[in-house]
């Protein structure tokens, strides 16, 4: 397994502490815009541009999901396939929301990643450096945004 | 089948039985569970780290079995400082207790063998 790449150095070890822990096979961490802040367990920024997109899609529709139904936004999903799980939710580390997507399959279990996902976010929260907590909402140039966190990830285009 | 409130009631009135649970021995989320006496109202429930990590830790064993070609697993048991976990497979969940040093081990295995036997 490969060790997390990050465009912000302070996720790196609470990353690699919830793939060790939590047994995941992939996962991405990512603001709620569809940046990027790290991943870990793909090779190619495609994919990981794909992810980032579908999550944070995916995030927004479940929100307003929750609140038609329930009257507040769900923040945590999980989807068993027969081979492979998937489970997604949100982080918060001070004012600044995160998204996490992550696979795993028999190797670990939904119970597992919960449990270690809860001590992801209280490392989050203890690591995030003040500084950053702005300047990271939307800015409506998705795509830019999205292709300079992929560059910090896997290099530019071209070196990838 | 017996509800699994019952099973869970029953178990967790053995002598030395701190928390008994029924566990989804695939997911390791809690089925079923007594209380816990010393919880805390709003803290972190130890009952779910225990559930998801013995139901994991189960797991395993089933497999270190299999290896060994020993078949399944019968009972699973986990000596600690301060307690015992004890572990029995019962289809599709586990059932889970957490048990006292000073608790009439025996007694609480042959329970614990008799529900999962009821609830296969």
């Amino acid at each position: 397994m490969t060790d997390p790449t990050v465009a912000e150095p302070w996720v790196a070890a609470p990353l690699t502490r919830l793939k060790e822990d939590a047994r995941l096979i992939s996962g991405v961490l990512l603001y709620p815009s569809g940046r990027a802040v790290g991943q870990f367990g793909f090779a190619n920024a495609a994919d990981v541009m794909s992810i980032c997109a579908l999550t944070s899609a995916i995030n927004a529709s479940a929100r307003e999901l929750g609140r038609q139904l329930d009257g507040k936004p769900f923040y945590e999903m999980h989807h068993a396939g027969a081979e492979r799980q998937v489970f997604m939710a949100r982080a918060t580390a001070g004012a600044q929301e995160f998204l996490f997507v992550g696979v795993f399959d028999r190797e670990s279990s939904f119970g597992v990643v919960e449990i270690y996902f809860a001590e992801f976010q209280k490392a989050l929260e203890r690591l995030h450096p003040e500084k950053q907590a702005t300047g990271v909402g939307p800015s409506g140039d998705f795509e830019g945004e999205l292709n300079r966190s992929l560059d910090a990830l896997f290099g530019p285009i071209g070196k990838r | 089948m017996k509800a699994l409130a019952q099973v869970v009631a029953k178990l967790s009135h053995v002598p030395g039985v701190v928390a008994a649970m029924i566990v989804g021995a695939k997911d390791g989320l809690i089925v079923e569970t007594s209380l816990v006496a010393d919880s805390t109202p709003g803290g972190t429930d130890p009952r779910k780290h225990t559930a998801a990590l013995a139901a994991y830790l189960y797991s395993k064993v089933v497999r270190a079995s299999d290896a060994a070609r020993l078949g399944t697993p019968a009972f699973m048991r986990l000596e600690a400082e301060r307690g015992h976990i004890f572990v029995v497979g019962a289809g599709d969940v586990v059932v889970v207790t957490i048990v006292t040093t000073d608790a009439n081990l025996g007694r609480v295995r042959l329970e614990m063998m008799t529900a999962a036997r009821d609830n296969s």
